[in-house]
């Protein structure tokens, strides 16, 4: 058994080794297909300088405005606290819009929950029904859920914007439907690779096919589900800050303005205030990861 | 007992945590506030202005410059979209894939390099000796350093990067959008490397050491080769975002697909514009599958 098990194992080196060739052979292709050289890299003499000061501006972030400003304005960080607050409102709204979505979409694109392992050959009507409907089912979802998926959040934001003007609800729907298909995918394989002895012990002892998806399936998938969302809420605070590169009121906005006036401090301001909530995000997140999932 | 009291009884000894609990509240709270706070203007969207335009989108803006022309025949509109494709998709689409491969091949050599350094079981006195005691505070304070620098690679979104690298290195090259990509990914590659390599199997890496291996010699022989699939899932996982993020990186400039539906934005072709996102969707899946593909090759059996 071992030895057979050893003769018929993989060799993954050599596996690796081509996998490897390959993608530096498309790396290759790609350097000089963009035409790119080394020396472009490198910054010319304007370059260094606006790279210096930007260098600059990390160690000395902005705490109030660089440049003068009219008596009565909104201190700077008031403003960047304000900007912080609806990137962080604007990422909670779509959240929570994605979560309910990606829920749904999850558990439809899921294929565990379906009925027992008896499967299709038993001859009631109902049940043969099922078996044909659930698959068209499934891969109905699973093309709305590339769909979502495949169009970047900014480019729903554009498209939004063309169809409806600058709108903040449109914004959030712009991120909320990649991120939605997003956690729809990763839900539905959650919940597709957790064990499953739990689900057949229930229903060993009679329970239907909602009960055991509600209590032996999604508990086992809950902790990698509830940390994963975590890891989407912290990308979605960064997508919210860059929509306002469109225009929306939040953290983008502001830094692009600060940086298209040269005055880097502030932008280092800007992503200070972003790193600080991404961060205090990632602590939350680990702490949930070591106190949950990894008990 | 009958079943449902069973169930009943197992749902009621079900393992919970107060943390967790506490958690979702406050999530939800803080969805609760972003909904009712008004900075999300949900009725504004409903508007009659709003909804006409939404309208004059939908029934002229959209539509295919030949139908609105009154050429219904399925030529002309072949005709129409294989000349917008030839004078800018194809080739945009191309550099888009370009830029992303490169991007991601350049993060993950870096974050190779970096990955090791912000692992607990290599960078330290006595690697692969388990506890960590008696550990020299240079050690520790390398491994916050590296990480500390990857978290703020990975909260810089590679959007702002790219903004920032364009008036360093000019808009003249794909270097500020291959720059900015690889430099995120880096610090994201970074740390799933370094988790990686810090949930090895530390049995063979312990025995190198015992034989009397130095620190390289066990990173050689024993940590890469084993990190190195894991690594890869990683790697490709990456690439796909990679291509999605590398398309709308054009928007600021560069050349990928994203400027050319800038360009089109700007002078409001948005049939044109739908068009060159449809050639986005059709690159974002050729790449997933590519990557699927690969994942899929490294994990196959014999």
């Amino acid at each position: 058994m071992a030895a057979e098990a050893l003769l018929s194992a993989p060799r993954p080196a050599s596996r690796r080794g081509r996998l490897l060739a390959g993608v530096f052979l498309a790396a290759a292709l790609a350097w000089i297909s963009l035409g790119l050289s080394p020396a472009d890299a490198v910054p010319g003499a304007n370059g260094r300088g606006v790279l210096l000061l930007f260098l600059e501006g990390a160690v000395r972030p902005a705490l109030t405005y660089e440049a003068e400003v009219p008596s009565g304005t909104t201190p700077l960080l008031l403003k960047v606290l304000a900007a912080l607050r609806d990137t962080v409102v604007f990422a909670a709204a779509a959240m929570s819009l994605s979560l309910v979505s990606g829920l749904l979409l999850g558990f439809l694109g899921a294929t565990s929950w379906w009925a027992d392992e008896s499967g299709c050959s038993a001859s009631s009507f109902g049940r043969r029904v099922r078996c044909t409907l659930m698959p068209v089912l499934y891969t109905t979802v699973r093309a709305l859920i590339a769909l979502m998926r495949s169009v970047h959040e900014l480019l729903w934001a554009v498209l939004f914007l063309a169809a409806f003007g600058l709108n903040s609800f449109s914004a959030v729907v712009a991120i909320a439907i990649p991120y939605g298909g997003t956690l729809a995918k990763v839900f539905s394989e959650m919940i597709d690779e957790c064990p499953r002895e739990s689900a057949r012990s229930l229903r060993a002892i009679g329970a239907r096919s909602p009960q055991v998806f509600l209590w032996g399936l999604l508990p086992r998938a809950l902790p990698d589900m509830s940390s994963y969302t975590f890891y989407r809420f912290e990308c979605a605070i960064r997508s919210s800050a860059i929509l306002g590169f469109f225009g929306y009121p939040t953290l983008g906005y502001y830094l692009r303005l600060s940086a298209e006036n040269v005055h880097y401090r502030e932008v280092w301001t800007y992503l200070y205030a972003l790193f600080a909530v991404v961060l205090l995000f990632e602590l939350w997140s680990s702490q949930l990861r070591r106190r949950v999932v990894l008990r | 007992m009958t079943s449902p009291d069973r169930l009943e009884r197992l749902r009621r000894e079900r393992p919970r945590s107060r943390f967790l609990r506490a958690s979702v509240a406050l999530l939800a709270l803080l969805a609760a506030y972003a909904w009712s706070c008004g900075s999300v203007d949900l009725v504004g969207l409903f508007s009659d202005r709003r909804l006409r335009n939404l309208r004059r989108f939908l029934e002229q803006d959209v539509v295919p410059y030949p139908l609105r022309e009154g050429q219904s025949d399925a030529g002309a509109l072949g005709r129409w979209a294989h000349g917008v494709l030839l004078e800018r998709g194809y080739e945009a689409a191309l550099a888009t894939i370009a830029i992303s491969v490169l991007a991601i091949v350049l993060a993950a050599v870096l974050s190779w390099c970096f990955a090791p350094l912000a692992a607990a079981n290599v960078a330290t006195r006595r690697p692969f000796d388990g506890d960590g005691r008696g550990e020299r505070w240079a050690w520790r304070a390398l491994r916050i350093v590296v990480r500390l620098a990857m978290i703020l690679l990975r909260s810089i979104p590679e959007y702002v990067l790219a903004f920032l690298l364009l008036s360093v290195l000019g808009p003249e090259t794909a270097w500020p959008a291959v720059l900015a990509l690889a430099l995120h990914n880096a610090g994201i590659l970074g740390r799933l490397g370094a988790e990686t390599i810090e949930n090895l199997e530390p049995g063979p890496l312990r025995s190198l050491r015992a034989i009397g291996a130095p620190r390289r010699a066990i990173l050689m022989a024993g940590v890469f080769p084993l990190a190195l699939g894991r690594y890869l899932l990683y790697f490709f996982y990456r690439f796909e975002t990679c291509v999605r993020e590398a398309t709308v990186l054009g928007m600021l400039g560069v050349v990928s697909l994203g400027y050319w539906i800038q360009d089109a934005r700007a002078k409001q072709y948005y049939d044109e514009m739908l068009l060159l996102v449809g050639v986005g969707v059709v690159i974002v899946f050729a790449a997933d599958l590519a990557s699927a593909l690969a994942r899929r090759y490294l994990r196959e059996r014999a």
